[in-house]
């Protein structure tokens, strides 16, 4: 740390405010270092290790951040135009007003009361957190479920029983409220019931910028039984840059990450990277050879990964015995298909199958093959996608 | 001195009579014409001048007026010209009057006195109120088809006038060899594999189905589509006439060629303008793809290529079968009624038929689905997902059906379709539908389970049954019983929406 003679060290920053000339805390002047444009996590913890907020925002808004040792380091060949632009959008930007846009957010900063435990031990700890929800949804053991936005529907089955399992088992499930498998566990965790776990959610944008718009309520449940995270402030929009830094929070907050689905390259190989940085039990679900979106999975496994079945896996990998027994599903209501209809199932298999591969693989004709297939889907046995026809895992 | 003779101009499809009028007098020399004429018409002047004079004929050096009756409406096109010629003659002494009384003529003059062709032949004839017709030599095939009229088709001014005075019997020119017989139709023993395809392929020519083909690149579905008109029938004799017509005042068709007997395929590039696709393109509104396609097939391919404007105008042709076009000066009504055939990618990869595999993003993919907006996807009674075709299927020793057998039980489904009073199955109108498609209980209890699961919709429910009559007339049984299972399970199949789920949330 660099000594300047009108510092107090961070460490004695609070949530409690410390109030300086100006009456604002020192985590405002956090918030709005934060809300800069280009200011990621780690340019954010470096600023963080030099200054206290106060100082550090005045630095900034001077254009001399590019002065402070490790600050220019990080910032590398652009370092004195990056500055030039935190100063202009410092200049324009009214601290105390900021801070006072986010007084019903639970704001906490690193070092503060607040900040949650196994985050501020994080290698790579986020500076400032935003909360919507209740922080005591953090306590206790945690799962991640992360996966593709282009996950198949059994994917999707899954994930959505995953975080059914482990929520009623009192484990939090933390995902990225992404479209497919995040979304599905997400609805998952929420199906437990009001008793179940709280779940977790950790965002790439500001906590009242809902992207994609239609997870709207999924955001709005989620912030209400559980919590929503977000290391930015209100209104940033998401870049394509914030995401896998919301990635390595995931699997900071988790005890065990399991990957339902996923391509070789994605985002959520990197939440992997990051969880086998901080030795966290990674897990995958076997797939399908064929299908593109286990591709990534079934690598994983290759590469050392535990096997994930089902959610028996996942509990075993974090020490816990299944609580409670089933819904019922052991019995499955749907009526059991016969004659055309069993054979037509079976020929599906648990891969999408076309008209013209369940025709040749059957040997029915087309008229009978759509009867059966017709009951089979009325039955809830098979669901149609366009030309192509899956199982279904559960009715 | 007044002359009169009749003659015609073209409109959309149809003819419009024109009596040409023309008043030779004393005055400063001077030639003029009114009636409305367009800039084609107007040059008449110079043309017929010089075809007078290398016809060894005299100009007359007085002041001439030439009327187009009636002169509230455009004249379009040169092919009053020999029209005009004769009725100058005849206004000065040149030809005898009466020898006009009862001729329509059309043609244009070049400048020789050698007589052109003019588009639109069939519906110019057709017009013509008169018991003789003179017509360029070229046209005359095309003339005939009219069938009321007596046609003299001639080469040169020169015989027209040497036959209306009397002088020398009409003559009677060698006509333009017929066109060399078309190509044979793509047959569909060519398609490996695919049943699905080609049951649909089968079911849409037996019907009249409206079918969508939805499929990565390379699938094979413009090789499908090219192999629908080898199912069908030829054209019967009215539909022939009409499709002749269209073709001819389109100014398409071969030369010299006659009656078209082949139902037309029409194939536009998704870069056509609306004008081009609907028609009412130059003055005399001319007939576009969708007026050539009638009695046939309007194949659109990459139909998410096309404006989203051309899409949605398709909806009031397929609904009525016509296309009604107005414009300031006139409004025509021209034929609409084909069956469209489409192919479209799933998603701008192209690749969203196989799970897991579009490497589109949601916005490019969302666009692209709202090209096709949801009514006109509806208009489509089949839509079918198209794969790639199996390598054992592609290597197999042994090609499947070819088109003659199909098209043979297509004829024989038609012809049931006909018995019921109306064209094709997909012209059955819904209140008819209990009469002629009732439904076995097992066939209704599907029906049922799947309205009230929202699998389908009530319009849909009447697409699916004049679908399942269809197949049900493909397989041959008996069309006084009603529909089972069967055929309904396998309509309904066949209108699966054919556009991919977007990803799971």
């Amino acid at each position: 740390m660099t000594t300047q003679p009108d510092v107090s060290p961070p460490s004695n920053a609070e949530v409690t405010p410390t109030l300086f000339d100006d009456g604002l805390p020192s985590v405002a002047w956090w918030v709005a270092l934060a809300g800069l444009p280009g200011m990621g996590p780690a340019r954010l913890r470096a600023l963080w290790e030099t200054a206290s907020g106060r100082e550090a925002w005045r630095t900034v808004a001077a254009g001399r951040a590019h002065l402070i040792p490790e600050v220019g380091q990080l910032l590398g060949r652009t370092a004195e135009e990056t500055s030039r632009r935190w100063a202009r959008a410092g200049g324009r930007l009214d601290v105390g007003e900021r801070w006072r846009e986010h007084a019903e957010l639970s704001v906490s900063v690193l070092g503060g009361a607040a900040h949650p435990a196994r985050l501020a031990d994080d290698v790579e700890p986020p500076v400032v957190l935003f909360a919507s929800g209740t922080r005591e949804a953090l306590l206790g053991p945690t799962v991640a479920i992360v996966g593709t936005r282009r996950c198949t529907r059994p994917g999707a089955e899954l994930a959505h029983e995953l975080g059914l399992v482990c929520a009623r088992s009192g484990i939090r499930v933390v995902s990225g409220l992404a479209v497919g498998i995040d979304s599905a566990a997400h609805r998952g965790a929420l199906a437990a019931g009001a008793d179940a776990a709280p779940p977790v959610a950790v965002v790439g944008s500001g906590l009242d910028v809902v992207y994609p718009a239609r997870s709207r309520t999924l955001w709005a449940e989620v912030a209400a039984r559980g919590v929503v995270l977000s290391e930015y402030p209100l209104g940033t929009e998401p870049a394509r840059w914030r995401f896998p830094a919301r990635n390595r929070l995931v699997a900071a907050l988790a005890d065990v990450v399991v990957v339902v689905e996923s391509p070789r390259s994605g985002g959520s190989m990197y939440t992997v990277d990051e969880a086998l940085r901080r030795d966290r039990k990674v897990l995958a679900v076997p797939g399908s050879v064929r299908s593109a979106a286990s591709s990534g999975t079934n690598w994983l496994l290759s590469q050392g990964a535990t096997v994930a079945c089902g959610p028996e896996d996942v509990l075993d990998a974090l020490g816990l015995a299944d609580a409670g027994a089933d819904d019922g599903t052991l019995l499955d209501p749907r009526p059991r298909p016969s004659g055309d209809g069993r054979r037509v199932l079976r020929a599906i298999g648990w891969e999408p199958a076309t008209l013209d591969t369940l025709s040749r693989r059957t040997g029915l004709g087309l008229g009978s093959l759509a009867v059966a297939l017709d009951t089979l889907e009325a039955d809830r046995w098979i669901d149609r996608d366009g030309g192509r026809l899956e199982r279904r895992a559960q009715a | 001195m007044l002359a009169k003779v009749s003659s015609a101009t073209l409109l959309g499809v149809e003819g419009r009579p024109v009596s040409v009028e023309v008043h030779v007098g004393a005055g400063l020399p001077g030639f003029t014409v009114v009636g409305l004429p367009d800039t084609s018409c107007r040059e008449a002047r110079d043309r017929v001048r010089a075809a007078l004079i290398c016809s060894g004929l005299t100009w007359p050096p007085k002041r001439v007026t030439v009327n187009l009756a009636p002169s509230s409406e455009r004249k379009m096109g040169s092919g009053l010209d020999l029209a005009i010629a004769l009725a100058l003659l005849a206004a000065s002494d040149q030809l005898p009057a009466d020898a006009l009384a009862d001729l329509g003529c059309i043609g244009e003059l070049g400048l020789d006195g050698s007589l052109r062709a003019v588009p639109g032949t069939v519906s110019l004839v057709d017009a013509m109120p008169t018991a003789q017709v003179v017509v360029p030599v070229t046209c005359a095939r095309e003339a005939r088809l009219v069938g009321r009229h007596q046609v003299r088709p001639v080469e040169r001014l020169s015989d027209v006038v040497l036959a209306l005075t009397g002088e020398v019997p009409w003559p009677d020119p060698p006509e333009p060899p017929p066109p060399p017989p078309e190509p044979p139709l793509p047959d569909l023993a060519d398609v490996r594999g695919q049943p699905v395809a080609r049951q649909a392929l089968e079911i849409a020519a037996a019907g009249g189905h409206h079918i969508l083909f939805v499929g990565p690149p390379g699938a094979g579905k413009t090789m499908l589509a090219r192999r629908l008109p080898g199912l069908l029938p030829p054209l019967d004799q009215v539909d022939a006439l009409a499709a002749t017509r269209c073709f001819s005042a389109a100014g398409v068709g071969v030369a010299g060629g006659g009656l078209i007997e082949r139902p037309p395929f029409r194939a536009p590039h998704h870069s056509s303008t609306m004008v081009a696709l609907i028609g009412g393109g130059t003055a005399s509104l001319r007939p576009g793809e969708l007026s050539l396609a009638t009695g046939g097939i309007l194949f659109m391919d990459e139909l998410g290529e096309f404006p989203p404007s051309v899409v949605d105008a398709l909806r009031q042709p397929l609904e009525e079968g016509v296309v009604r076009v107005a414009r300031a000066r006139a409004s025509v009504t021209l034929p609409a009624r084909f069956l469209l055939v489409a192919a479209t990618n799933p998603c701008p990869c192209g690749e969203a038929t196989e799970p897991g595999a579009c490497r589109c993003s949601d916005a490019a993919r969302a666009r692209y689905r709202r090209r096709l907006s949801g009514p006109v996807l509806d208009r489509f009674d089949l839509r079918v997902e198209v794969h790639r075709p199996d390598p054992t299927a592609l290597l197999a020793a042994e090609p499947d059906e070819a088109s003659a057998p199909v098209a043979e039980r297509v004829v024989r489904a038609r012809l049931l379709a006909v018995a019921r009073g109306v064209r094709t199955n997909s012209a059955l109108p819904g209140e008819r539908l209990d009469e002629v498609a009732p439904l076995a209980p097992g066939a209704k209890r599907m029906l049922e389970a799947a309205l009230r699961q929202g699998r389908l919709t009530a319009r849909g429910l009447a697409r699916v049954r004049r679908v399942a009559r269809t197949i049900a007339d493909l397989d041959g049984s008996d069309p006084a019983s009603p529909l089972d299972a069967e055929p309904v399970a396998l309509a309904m199949a066949l209108r699966a929406d054919a556009s991919p789920l977007e990803a799971a949330a």
